[in-house]
Parts: C-alpha cells; structure tokens; sequence
C-alpha cells in the first residue's frame, strides 16, 4: 500500500514539477514582450493569451502536487495540537465531506465544459484570430483528476493514521523556509548560540 | 499543559459560533437567507479545525449552492452547480489580476536566493553605527527592505532570526525588544508594495491593483518609521534594553591600498582629489580613480534628480492637465514617451477588465476611436530626431523659483554630504552600493513603472522576476570569485555560477509553484462560495442587518476594521480577506466609503494577523532559529508594542487618509 501512495506521490509531484517550470516560460515571455512592445514597437496580439494560459495551467497543475506536499493553507489553531489520530479523523470526515464532492463535480464539469470547447473549436475572443481554447479548457478536468487521485492517497493515509497513529512518511521536497539552507545562506557560527552567552542572559533580557 | 490551553482557544472560539448559530438561526421558518448565514458560521467553524481552506470553500460551496438552485427548480439544480463550478473555476484561471501574483512569487524566491541579506544587513547596520539601538534599527530596516523584494514572511523572519537576533543578544539588546524587531519588520512585506496582499485584494474588491500600490506605499513607510521611532525612544529612554554598541564594533577596516592616503588626510575626497593630482603616496592610480569614481556616484544622482526636477517642472503646461486621463496623456504629450502610446492602447485592447477597474477605460476607448493620434504619437517614436523636434516647439515653462531653492537645498546637502566624507563613510557607502541600492533600484523600478502607469503589475512583476534573476546570477558570481580568489573552492566561478543558478531557478520554481497554487486553488473554492452565498441572498441579510443598525459611517469603519482584527487571530489573511471582503465590500457604498481605502486600512490592519498569537506565523519562524533560552513567551511579549505600534498606524492613516489618498490623487486624479 504503501509502494502505491508513494507512486501517487511521485506523480503528482513529477507533474507538479514538470509544470512549475511554466513560471520561467511565463517570466521570460512577458518580459520579452515588454522589450518588443516598447523598444522595438513591435507587440504580438497573442501575447495576453498565452500570459493567460500559461497562469491559468501552471496553477492547476500544481493543485495535486500542492496537496501531495501538504501545501494548501490550513487554519492553524487547533490542528497543530492535536493527536495525530484526531488529526487523520478529523482529515478524513472532510476528505469525503467536502473534497471528493468538490473536486469530483469540478473534474466532472470541467470534461464537459472542455469537450464543448472541443466541438465547437473555441478560439479566444480577447483579440480578432485569438489563440485557440479548447486546449486550456482541457487543463481543468485534468487537473481535477490528478486532485482527485491524490486525494484519494490522502484518503488512504488518513486511514492508515487512524490504524497506526502516526503520518505515514511523505517524499521530501523543497520547504520555503528550509532552516538548513538558509543558515548555508547566511554562513551563521552556530558555536555561540547553544550555549547562553553570560553577557546576555543577564538580568537585562529575562528580567523585564 | 500549555497544549491544553491553546486547544482551550479555538474549542471556545468555536463554542461561541456554535452556539450563537443555535441561538440566532430561526429554526421554525428558514429561509436561503438564513442558510447563507449559516454557511458562513460552518465554513469559520470548519476552517478551525484545520482542513485545507480551499477545499472547504468548495465543498461547502456546491452543497449550498445546489440547495440553493433546488429552492428554485429542483430538476435543473445539479446541471447549474456544475456549471456555476466550472465558470467560477474557468474564471480564476483567466483572471488578469491575478496572473501577477505567481510572478511576483517567483521574483520573491529567486531575490531571497540572491543571498545578499548579510551584506544588507552589515552595510545598514554599520551606516547606522550613531543611532540609538542601531542594531534594532539596521534590523526593522533590513526587513522592510528584503520584505519587500521578496515578500515571504518565513524566509526573511529565519534569515533574520539567524542573522540579527545572536548579534543583537550578544549586543546586550533585551530579548523581546529584539524579538519584536525582527518579527514586526518581517512582516513589513505584507504592506509595502509589490505585495501579493493587496493583489489578492484588488482582485476580490474589484480595486485596481495600480491604485492600491500607489496608496499602500505611504503608509507602509511610514509603518515601518514609527517602528523604527518606537525602537530609538526605547533606546534613548532605556539604554539598558538597546545598549549602544562600543567603538570598535562601528569601525569598518580600511584596504590596505588605501591606508597611506587615508593616514594623510580625514577627508576622502580631497585626500582622492589630491591624489589624482599627483601626491599618490605610491597608490596605484587604478584604484584612486576607481575610489573616486564611486565617490562621485552621490553628486551625480543628486544632479540626476535635480535635472529631472528641472524637467518635470518645466515641462510644458498641457502635460498638467490630464487628469483621469494619465496613461493617453503620457502618450500624446510627452515626446519621449511616444514609443508608449501604442503599446498603452493595445493593453487596452487586450485587457479591457482590468482598464474598466482602473477608470481609465476612456483610454482604451481613446486609442480604438483615435488611432490617428495613436499613430501620430507611434511615428513619432519610430525615429529618435523627429520625437526631439516635436519636443522643440512646445516652449518650456520659465523656470519657477521654487526650483531655484531646491537646487540650493541639494547643492548644500551634497557640499555637506562631501564635507563629511570620511574614508569610513566611504567603505561603508561600497558597502551599501552592493548590497542596498540593487535592491532599492529594483523594487523602485518594479514599484515605478507601475504606479506611473509605464508597465501593468503584470508586466513589471515579469520583468522584476527577470531582474531578480541577474540579482541572482551576479551575487552568486561575486561570491563564488572571492571564494576562487581565496583558494577555498576548486573549478571556475563561472561554471559554479552556472550550477547555483540551475538550482535556485528549479527550486524557485517548485516553490513558486506551490504558493500559487495554495493562493490561486484558494480563489477557486471562495469565487464557489461566494456565489453560493449570494445565491442563497446571505448577502442580503448582512446588508439589510447592517443598514438597520443605522450606523455612522465611522461606527461602521470601527465596526468592520474590529471584525478583521479579530478574525485576524484564528485565521490568515488570504483566508479573512477571499472569504470576508466579498461581504464588506458591497456595504462600503452605503456608507460612502472608497474601497481603496478600506483596502489600506485592511492592508495595514492584517499585519496584526502575523504578530497575534496563536496563529502568528512569525513568531514561530522566529522560535525555529533562536537560541533555545529565548522562550515563545518571550517573543509574544516582544510582538506586543509593534501591534500596538500597528493599531496606532491604523488610527493615524484613519484620521489622515491623505496618507494613502494623496498619491493616488495626485497620480490617476481620484
């Protein structure tokens, strides 16, 4: 079972990855577009289409990889302290409560909202000749699939914590705030901070 | 025990919604109206306990809204939600406002990556050596520098942490003060434009995002300056708390190269003057010209401004008037800018939402209805000489007196400036130059080109990420060719450049991905939910509720400014602000209030969310990288006068909204 999460994990992750990589195409893009529009006068009336598009797939895209790597924001008052267990119990009552209703009438919709774009050959309207957007419309339902496959694993998960009571182990990723690596950063001599310097543990600091 | 007690927190808060639901919903003949109020008890309720946000938006969104389309026609109920889902969903995925928020994201990571922190750090704290409490000080203004380039909370309250908390301890400072410090200015980037806040607001409220940077830029100055007046009071009437730091801490060593001309004279730039003519004391006369060459970059920026000045007020009189016209009268008036006017037009065209926020959709109209004019200013671009002739015959105005005495006043404050140039101050200003201005210059510039109307947040927020890239590359370079000078490291600095950059890119990348997403899948489900509660007319109750308390506009203000205060202590602000604003922002017009405003004052108000505990992200940062002896407690306590500091900010930008206002008045004429 475990192999399986794992494998699930790894593709979201890999899909997540593979796709992050549109915020560099989407940076260069623009910025291209703003040296050709105002130094060489030269504009592409494609240009806020494809800006658009490559926001829009980057983000959804993302969506499974996010939640693989537990990145969506959760109100943080309670949950930290509570057991792992009521955690996974609490997780799960809302996993099929709120996520799978959710997200499954999202993928459910979107494969029709998309297929309709398919049959009609839907081109953008924001300029005359705009980019087709049918591809696009296509990003939702599949994203919502990849979403809805992770969170099943976390489904899954949520079960084996109730079983276990304890998280079972997750791939690694990049953190945003990686204490390790912003301390290579910053080159900081730990020697001196384990040890309470007594120039400073004095009355001054505590005794306020 | 101390478990106990937060859990105590959130069950009581929760407790109080509970039962205040069971109290007030009128369970005999419930209407939509009621079900709205309802949802939006649950989904705070629900929120608490910890799910992720945006999935519970969205499941609670399509399980009211299909309640709400039975009401209406039971057969049809499922097909409308499920369209009602994937055009809110399709909507978020083309929205122009906020495909800024995953570049500014990017340009974040990939400036904190730049690790050039430290020398910002050293350089601030060192040119800062005489004011009281100079080290909390050098920290509030560190932060609110790096916070803004990067706007990432976390990083820059652990870099800090790392950095300026042991340097501070060990400088005698007391520990909350300190604490406050870092934690308070950390938080700075949430304000400060560019900020992802105000993005997420603009484009819940409708707000032009342009607007509320050029608001948001003064108070979030003057935030962080009564910060930093708060921390030299405390010093000044405490020394004990911020002692000063001893001289030879505050002494920059000087190069060897230029230690003979140093011994001979205190001044630098005649001691650098005289040395070019010819008393060189056997310094090479390289590095003499490249030391005053630096020495002469403030007379030039002083000149630069002036000049500019010259040429802003001089400049022909139609200029003046274009009021609510800004972005066409750039284009037809000023030559130099004439490259502008078909591009300006053409954003027009391709982004008529965003025009029609900003009020300037007359522009985008002028440039479709005129394009003789439109073209006139294009030819003009096209060839340099043209464009200068066009400016020749529109005489400039007489030169105004008040000009005469700024010039004075600069040309005093660079003899003074000169006056004072020590070879210390020399070293220190090298220092700045490397790490301070880059920094300044990029957010300026990113901050520029949008407030005055040159690029939209999109554009520059793409450009800046591309700026904060070559930040990147020339940091990492200068590092790796001082370690390869020093005989640490192996292999070129450029292939290790080159392999950094390979890192910070994809890991910028990933993480840039995965904000966006946790921002942007949040908006998915809230858009989901707040149709659901307009659907079910929730929207209408509060309004009605609301009207019927009869308030003064300024009751309401408190009123509404109090609700986010609190709120801000269970939840996060893109939580208050994509669940809450939807149902502030329709109640603003009743009482006359400009949602730009009330967006400033929301800006400012949710600083307070990161300091309040027990959800303040900061403090715990914080606590990840001090010291062990440093106690949470400590740090909470600490927070507290910069909270305090925050709600003074509020009242202040309350009282005088031209602290906001101003800028925007004058820029788009509001």
């Amino acid at each position: 079972m475990q192999r399986f999460l794992l494998f699930v994990d790894k593709l979201s992750t890999f899909v997540g990855h593979a796709f992050s990589f549109l915020i560099v195409v989407l940076t260069l893009q623009v910025s291209w577009e703003v040296f050709s529009r105002y130094v060489l006068d030269h504009p592409h009336a494609w240009a806020f289409d494809a800006m658009i598009m490559l926001y829009g797939t980057l983000f959804m895209m993302a969506g499974a990889y996010t939640l693989s790597k537990n990145g969506h924001v959760r109100g943080d008052v309670l949950y930290g302290f509570f057991q792992p267990r009521t955690q996974a119990t609490i997780d799960l009552i809302l996993y099929i409560v709120f996520f799978v209703p959710g997200v499954f009438a999202l993928t459910y919709a979107g494969y029709f909202y998309a297929a309709e774009s398919w049959a009609i050959n839907e081109h953008s309207n924001v300029t005359a000749e705009g980019p087709p957007v049918y591809p696009f419309k296509t990003v939702i339902p599949i994203a919502g699939a990849f979403l809805l496959l992770q969170g099943i694993v976390e489904i899954i998960r949520c079960v084996i914590c109730i079983r276990d009571g304890e998280w079972p182990s997750r791939e690694e990723d990049v953190e945003e705030v990686d204490v390790e690596k912003l301390k290579e950063m910053v080159k900081v001599d730990e020697a001196g901070m384990d040890v309470p310097d007594p120039a400073y543990v004095a009355p001054k600091g505590a005794g306020r | 025990m101390k478990i106990r007690k937060e859990l105590w927190f959130g069950f009581s808060l929760m407790g109080l919604i509970l039962l205040s639901i069971l109290f007030f919903t009128p369970w005999g003949n419930l209407t939509n109206g009621h079900l709205g109020l309802l949802m939006l008890a649950l989904v705070v309720v629900t929120i608490m306990l910890g799910f992720p946000t945006a999935f519970t938006l969205m499941g609670m969104g399509v399980f009211f809204a299909w309640l709400a389309y039975r009401s209406v026609n039971p057969d049809m109920a499922v097909r409308q939600v499920l369209d009602l889902m994937v055009q809110r969903a399709y909507s978020v995925m083309s929205n122009d406002v906020l495909i800024a928020i995953p570049l500014f994201v990017f340009m974040g990571y990939l400036v904190e990556r730049a690790a050039l922190i430290e020398r910002l750090f050293k350089s601030l704290h060192l040119s800062m050596a005489r004011v009281p409490g100079s080290l909390a000080v050098a920290t509030i203004v560190t932060c609110a520098i790096f916070a803004t380039a990067t706007g990432i909370v976390g990083a820059v309250v652990t870099l800090m942490g790392l950095l300026a908390l042991p340097a501070m301890l060990r400088a005698g400072y007391s520990t909350q003060l300190s604490a406050g410090a870092i934690t308070a200015g950390g938080c700075l980037g949430i304000l400060i434009p560019p900020s992802v806040l105000l993005i997420v607001y603009g484009a819940t409220a409708g707000v032009s995002v342009v607007q509320l940077y050029a608001g948001a830029f003064f108070p979030g100055i003057m935030l962080a300056a009564l910060y930093v007046g708060y921390v030299i009071i405390v010093a000044k009437l405490k020394p004990a708390l911020a002692p000063p730091l001893p001289e030879e801490e505050s002494r920059v060593p000087i190069p060897a190269a230029l230690a003979p001309l140093a011994e001979r004279s205190r001044n630098a730039f005649t001691g650098l003057l005289g040395a070019v003519g010819g008393r060189s004391l056997g310094v090479p006369a390289r590095t003499v010209l490249g030391q005053l060459a630096v020495t002469i970059v403030p007379a030039i920026a002083i000149a630069a401004i002036a000049w500019a000045t010259w040429f802003g007020a001089t400049k022909p009189a139609e200029v003046v008037d274009t009021s609510g016209l800004q972005a066409s009268g750039f284009a037809a008036d000023a030559p130099a800018a004439g490259g502008l006017a078909e591009p300006q037009s053409d954003t027009g065209l391709a982004e008529p939402p965003e025009e029609k926020e900003e009020g300037e959709a007359p522009k985008a109209e002028g440039g479709v209805a005129e394009p003789p004019g439109a073209e006139k200013a294009a030819t003009a671009a096209e060839a340099d000489k043209p464009a200068a002739e066009a400016a020749a015959p529109v005489e400039r105005l007489p030169t105004p007196n008040w000009f005469w005495i700024f010039l004075a006043g600069a040309a005093l404050v660079a003899a003074l400036l000169y006056a004072l140039w020590t070879w210390q101050r020399l070293e220190i200003f090298k220092m700045l130059l490397s790490s301070f201005f880059p920094l300044a210059v990029l957010i300026l510039a990113v901050l520029g080109s949008i407030v005055f109307g040159l690029a939209t947040p999109t554009e520059a927020a793409a450009v800046g990420a591309f700026g904060g890239f070559i930040l990147a590359a020339i940091y990492r370079y200068i590092g790796h060719a001082r370690e390869a000078r020093r005989g640490h490291q192996s292999g070129s600095p450029v292939g290790r450049t080159l392999g950094d950059l390979w890192s910070i890119i994809k890991e910028s990348s990933f993480l840039t991905a995965k904000t966006s997403a946790m921002v942007c899948w949040l908006f998915v489900g809230s858009s989901i939910f707040s149709a659901a509660f307009a659907l079910l007319g929730g929207q209408e109750i509060i309004n009605k509720w609301v009207l019927s308390m009869d308030l003064t506009p300024i009751q309401f203000m408190l009123l509404a400014q109090f609700i986010i205060f609190i709120l801000g202590w269970p939840l996060e602000w893109t939580e208050i602000i994509v669940i809450f604003m939807p149902i502030f922002i329709p109640l603003l017009g009743h009482f006359d209030i400009d949602p730009l405003f009330f967006g400033l004052l929301v800006a400012l108000n949710l600083q307070t969310a990161f300091l309040s505990p027990p959800v303040a992200m900061a403090a715990f940062y914080l606590k990840g990288v001090s010291p062990p002896h440093v106690t949470l407690n400590q740090i909470f306590a600490g927070m507290m006068p910069f909270m305090g500091i925050q709600v003074v900010a509020l009242a202040l930008l309350y009282i005088f909204p031209e602290i906001g206002l101003w800028l925007p008045q004058v820029l788009y004429g509001r």
